[in-house]
């Protein structure tokens, strides 16, 4: 009996050893499988997406324009004519800016003051009059959305309301944005804010809705010193291309990554 | 037949799990159809509809070149001057009630276009169009301020230079009748062609 007992333990024992051998033999044959089959592309479900989206790329006629921002500092007056255009064309509120201009004044002594412009220009404003003797340098910088090709701001949306258009433009989906002000955050230039009358993220579109019917943004349009220039970056005949490919252009914080495509003529890396 | 009862009896439980999650499945991707909207992922992780709306909203500030298309006078008076580069709005508001005007009475003579007013000093007045004759609408630009440069570069076309003044150093030196005025500009120059 005893004899008989052992014996059937060990079958029963070579058995369990065989189906776990057979167990892991299957384990490593599916898991190897399966990676090595996703190493041809053609086995792939994606293969079939791919080829889908090829079919309706759209030829080089129907490519999307590529629009480009310069900004001359050297030619900025400060006037604030572009402060009240982009605030009429696009009703921003008061107390919001799409758009703004700093002035940069360093002085002998080694400081820098920075302030803004005010919207009906300097003259009669009560800004506190600087000695023209103390300054060694002083200019303005406009500033606005930089439209950057690698937004931090879209990447952040969790609604998918930001996100940047064929043509290369970022701008806020209102039906979708909730105000969350993630990407008034996320901005490292600050051109965001929630707009306080629809309560959504607002910001500077290039003025989407003109530029798309051929006319100047508002502020480019007003700018009575040309130090806004706006136009097609994909026409080598257009005066952006000319100014870009003639001067040495700057990106503000360009060692964020965020590639920003607004470009600035006169300005250094103390601009940010 | 007993095999097939037995079989349907022991497998009933995992039909039942089965059929659940079918349906959860099905109620998961209704709901996610309802939430998505129609046009979102056409183009990119967005709603493509999107970009029609915001294309689709109204221009508002106008190119010099519709007030020119009646006023073609102005436009030669200023022309080989800096003021060229200066757009009409600035002085004269947006005009947007003016140019619907004018645009209907080319095909209906009757239709009254309504004239110009005054300005009441607000750089965002609701006046549609006036002329100004105020020394702030010039010194907007004009008044030297410590941050410009020290003349206009070139603009748009128009090489000439021009240093900024210091504006009460200038009615003094040109000995203006009425310095204080708000007109007081308009003592020696035109708006439009700035020759003195």
């Amino acid at each position: 009996m005893t004899h008989q007992t052992d014996d059937t333990n060990g079958t029963s024992e070579a058995e369990t050893l065989r189906s776990r051998r057979h167990f892991l033999e299957k384990v490593a044959t599916i898991t190897f499988g399966t990676m090595t089959l996703t190493l041809f592309p053609g086995w792939s479900g994606s293969d079939e997406e791919s080829s889908g989206s090829d079919g309706e790329k759209p030829s080089n006629d129907d490519q999307p324009p590529v629009f480009g921002y310069l900004v001359d500092t050297r030619k900025c007056v400060g006037t604030g004519k572009c402060l009240t255009a982009c605030r009429v064309e696009n009703d921003v509120p008061d107390g919001c800016h799409r758009t703004w201009v700093e002035r940069y004044v360093h002085f002998k002594d080694g400081t820098v003051q920075v302030d803004l412009v005010p919207e009906t220009g300097y003259a009669d404003s009560d800004m506190a009059a600087i000695n023209p003797d103390d300054v060694e340098r002083a200019y303005f910088v406009p500033k606005n959305c930089n439209h950057c090709e690698d937004a931090p701001c879209n990447q952040v949306c969790p609604v998918h309301a930001s996100f940047t258009s064929p043509e290369g433009v970022t701008l806020i989906d209102d039906e979708r944005c909730i105000g969350c002000a993630y990407c008034v955050q996320a901005c490292p230039y600050g051109v965001r804010f929630i707009n306080p009358v629809t309560e959504t993220a607002d910001k500077c579109t290039w003025c989407y809705h003109r530029i798309m019917r051929s006319e100047a943004p508002a502020c480019v349009e007003a700018c009575p010193v040309g130090a806004r220039i706006f136009g097609r970056l994909d026409d080598p005949n257009s005066e952006i291309s000319r100014r870009i490919a003639k001067f040495p252009t700057h990106v503000l914080k360009e060692h964020l990554g965020t590639r920003p495509t607004t470009r600035y003529i006169g300005i250094s890396g103390e601009v940010t | 037949m007993k095999r097939i009862l037995t079989f349907l009896r022991d497998t009933r439980h995992l039909l039942v799990l089965l059929l659940l999650i079918a349906a959860g499945g099905a109620g998961f991707m209704h709901l996610r159809g309802g939430m998505i909207p129609e046009s979102f992922g056409r183009i990119g992780p967005y709603r493509a509809a999107a970009l029609d709306e915001i294309a689709a909203r109204p221009s508002v500030i106008m190119a010099d070149s519709t007030c020119l298309k009646c006023h073609a006078d102005v436009g030669e008076e200023r022309a080989d001057t800096l003021h060229t580069a200066v757009g009409c709005i600035h002085c004269h508001g947006l005009g947007r009630q003016h140019v619907a005007e004018a645009r209907r009475a080319v095909d209906s003579p009757d239709v009254e276009i309504s004239p110009a007013k005054g300005w009441d000093g607000n750089f965002r007045t609701d006046i549609d169009l006036y002329i100004t004759k105020d020394r702030a609408t010039c010194l907007a630009c004009h008044q030297k301020v410590v941050g410009m440069p020290k003349e206009f570069k070139k603009i748009k076309g128009v090489p000439r230079e021009f240093k900024w003044i210091n504006v009460d150093e200038h009615l003094e030196d040109e000995e203006a009748e009425e310095p204080e005025s708000r007109e007081t500009c308009f003592e020696c120059h035109e708006g439009h062609n700035t020759e003195p």
